[in-house]
């Protein structure tokens, strides 16, 4: 397939997971509140941290409302300015999608236009004020039916496996940052110390954060702990969100875009991703907590974006074809 | 009552103008023969009805980014094109003599295009003018001798006729080059099957939807490894383009993919696409740029839209593009009034479509005539379109005539003129009522190496203010479904 149109691809899905992820992470914080006793800055902050954004937060934020709830939670949602904020991400995938229509299916389309043509509305506002769990909710639902649309009306092969790369590269890196919102919060976490009640509140709202409290609860392996839900979330193999399972979609989804037989295109990013993994699977979370767990995420994030730089060189950047074509005429 | 004056028939009171040709009513109250059966189910929903079926119409075309973008603004930067729920009605027997004309002018302007970048017969026998074809901004001198892959020049005629005050369908404008639009007449149809199911169901009307497939079709029977479809492309200039939708959804209805011209190159001769697995041969490409754009090693120096080298490949034979390069020295509006004799000279055959009486301000004798009327004449440049460049006499100010008599004594080529047709008019939804709009029609015409086939109807566009005759986009104008009804239907 045409190489513009791959990295629109890759790109739609990982900007419809950040729109995801930001619903569900606001969406469960607005939850969480209600349950334990915590501090706003503890609270909203660090959510600000995980998106990448506290630099330009900060910067353009009244001193006296940086860790005000509302502030936080429409600086998420509708700064037109905040790249990462959910309206912003949204219109980005949008965009992605315009230029591709022609590549996915009507009612992919639909379904992401159908989102931003709410969230341009005045209804989408009144809802946000008058019932802002049920808004996320439908931002969230919207997202997990576009990935539903992609599957069931898309020819499966390249353009939707590229879709489904972006998505799994995305979940690797969303789940690492995710896990490391208690460092953020709380401060860093050790095996050896007991927790307190306010230190399991955090971790079980990370679970729900990444939609994870019944995938959890069915290992029966412990009660949530940070190094129970760590390792839930770094090593589990089947958790739809996880880090290893992420990271072995990727290494297939790359498989599959690969192009059969002797060719070199992609090997690069498959070598990459395939160290990476080693690496993994030769740690356990005892060995990542000794090291410093928010040691080991900010590894996992870096090494996933110098994979996307690999596949961004393997697969998008066309600069040396004009030789490849003067060899094979 | 109130409530049964909201529900009075939709065409109640309907008043059509003096001297103007109505598509729906002879004379207030009575119904045309090919109307009566769409007359009477839309009366039948009443005005409150139609009312909601036009808002549901406008939140499909939103919903579905049925839109042409507009360049200032991020936010608002699409918007969707007015569109009017009452269809335009054209009789079978009617459109099948539309069909026919069709078909014989673009033979004609294809074999002209032939001729003028060949033989040039038809300029050695003075039928047309030598020095209005090498004056034409559209003509190619160094396509001389290049013959197109199949033989064919226009893949995609667009061809714009106006009805006059009796009914007859006249050629208004031929456009070879890149006309636009097809993608309105495919979505307005699926709106309307959406919004009118029954009406729509009961007045048979011939399907619209076999247009991808042919055009897929024509352009793969061009193509210099005849009938590969793999190799067949859209080129587009990109997301900012307005008439960017159309290729998005051309290329879709094709299932062929849709490139920018960053996503080719040329190596040898050979156009190819950057590809995930490395470059790929294109032999055909349906390109929507002009030819200016097309290659900077060509052309234009600046430009960034197109594909250096590219018409080098096409010069060896080795892609096809639709439509061919040089296309602008025939549908050139100061061609335009030869096209009759083109038919004479090249088939032999009397024209069977009428068009509109024109001079020619090159002439002295046309020229004197037009300078002299030209508060009852239309001028237009012959270099511009979309409804620009343009005086219509009876509507203008003493200051208007002035400047374009000085425009025409300064530059007699670049100007034509035309007696101003009364356009003909279709009920048309105008704020709280139906009234009388002036309408003009776009038919759609590809052709390959198997043939020529027409799009049945077309776009009909409709001068949406009142008592106005501009019926382009840029100005006020909207787009209506065209009906062309099945036989023995009207």
């Amino acid at each position: 397939m045409i190489s513009r149109v791959a990295e629109s691809c890759y790109w739609l899905n990982r900007y419809m997971e950040r729109v995801e992820v930001l619903a569900r992470i606001l969406g469960v914080n607005v939850a969480f509140q209600l349950d334990v006793e915590i501090e706003d800055a503890e609270r909203w902050r660090p959510l600000v941290i995980v998106v990448g954004q506290e630099a330009d937060f900060l910067k353009r934020t009244k001193e006296s409302l940086q860790d005000d709830p509302e502030t936080v939670q429409d600086y998420l949602t509708w700064d037109e300015e905040n790249p990462s904020s959910l309206y912003a991400s949204l219109r980005t995938a949008r965009d992605n999608a315009r230029t591709i229509r022609e590549t996915i299916s009507l009612e992919m389309w639909e379904t992401i236009n159908d989102l931003w043509v709410f969230l341009n509305e005045r209804r989408a506002q009144r809802l946000y004020r008058s019932d802002r769990q049920a808004f996320f909710l439908r931002i969230r639902n919207q997202c997990l039916l576009f990935h539903g649309m992609a599957q069931a009306t898309m020819l499966h092969e390249d353009p939707l496996e590229f879709m489904r790369l972006g998505t799994a590269i995305e979940r690797v890196g969303q789940t690492a940052r995710l896990l490391d919102v208690k460092h953020h919060s709380i401060g860093p976490t050790r095996e050896e110390k007991e927790e307190s009640p306010v230190e399991i509140a955090q971790w079980l709202a990370i679970l729900r954060f990444c939609s994870g409290v019944e995938p959890f609860l069915k290992r029966r392996t412990a009660a949530p702990s940070g190094k129970s839900v760590a390792e839930f979330l770094i090593f589990d193999p089947a958790f739809a969100r996880s880090v290893t399972h992420n990271l072995d979609r990727s290494d297939n989804f790359l498989r599959l875009v690969r192009p059969p037989g002797e060719s070199t295109i992609g090997e690069p990013s498959q070598t990459l991703l395939t160290e990476v993994r080693a690496q993994l699977a030769s740690m356990t979370i005892e060995t990542v907590l000794a090291e410093g767990l928010h040691e080991t995420l900010t590894w996992i994030v870096e090494s996933m974006a110098q994979v996307s730089a690999s596949i961004h060189r393997d697969f998008f950047d066309v600069s040396g074809q004009v030789e490849q074509a003067s060899h094979q005429a | 009552m109130a409530e049964s004056s909201l529900e009075q028939p939709l065409f109640e009171g309907y008043q059509p103008l003096e001297g103007t040709w109505d598509e729906y009513f002879e004379k207030p109250g009575t119904p045309r023969e090919e109307a009566h059966k769409v007359v009477e189910l839309l009366d039948a929903l009443g005005s409150n009805d139609f009312r909601s079926r036009r808002k549901l119409a406008d939140a499909t075309f939103l919903r579905g980014g049925i839109t042409f973008s507009v360049y200032s603004d991020r936010r608002g930067a699409e918007r969707i094109f007015p569109f009017d729920l009452i269809p335009r009605v054209i009789a079978h027997d009617q459109w099948q003599r539309v069909e026919a004309g069709l078909k014989q002018r673009i033979r004609a302007l294809n074999a002209f295009l032939t001729d003028v970048y060949g033989e040039q017969r038809i300029l050695q026998e003075e039928i047309v003018p030598p020095d209005f074809v090498f004056s034409a901004s559209g003509y190619i001198a160094d396509m001389k001798g290049v013959r197109p892959p199949g033989g064919v020049y226009v893949h995609i005629a667009g061809i714009d006729l106006i009805q006059d005050p009796t009914g007859e369908f006249l050629v208004l404008e031929d456009n070879a080059r890149t006309p636009s639009g097809v993608s309105y007449v495919l979505e307005n149809r699926s709106v309307m099957k959406k919004v009118f199911p029954r009406v729509f169901a009961e007045a048979h009307v011939r399907s619209v939807e076999e247009y991808p497939l042919q055009l897929v079709e024509a352009l793969a029977s061009v193509g210099p490894a005849p009938d590969n479809e793999e190799g067949t492309a859209v080129l587009t200039p990109g997301p900012l383009n307005s008439a960017y939708f159309e290729h998005s959804f051309l290329a879709r209805r094709m299932g062929v993919p849709l490139v920018e011209g960053r996503d080719l190159f040329v190596e040898r001769d050979r156009v190819y696409a950057r590809t995930t697995l490395g470059p790929r041969r294109i032999d055909v490409l349906y390109r929507r740029i002009d030819d200016p754009f097309l290659d900077p090693r060509a052309f234009r120096k600046d430009s960034l839209l197109g594909v250096p080298g590219l018409v080098g490949a096409y010069a060896k034979g080795n892609v096809a593009l639709a439509n061919a390069i040089g296309n602008g020295v025939a549908d050139d509006k100061g061609i335009y009034p030869f096209v009759p004799d083109m038919i004479r000279f090249y088939l032999s055959e009397e024209p069977i479509l009428g068009q509109v009486q024109t001079y020619v301000c090159a002439r002295e004798e046309d020229r004197k005539y037009v300078v002299d009327h030209l508060d009852q004449l239309v001028v237009k440049a012959v270099n511009e379109a979309g409804g620009y460049g343009m005086l219509i006499g009876p509507q203008s100010s003493r200051r208007e005539r002035a400047d374009f008599r000085a425009r025409i004594e300064g530059n007699p080529r670049n100007y034509i003129a035309q007696p101003r047709i009364e356009l003909s008019t279709c009920p048309t939804w105008a704020d709280k009522e139906v009234g009388p709009r002036r309408v003009d029609l776009r038919p759609y015409v590809l052709t390959g190496t198997q043939g020529t086939w027409v799009l049945p109807g077309g776009l009909t566009r409709v001068a949406l203010v009142k008592g106005s005759y501009v019926v382009n986009s840029s100005q006020g104008g909207g787009s209506k479904d065209t009906w062309v009804l099945e036989k023995g239907n009207g």
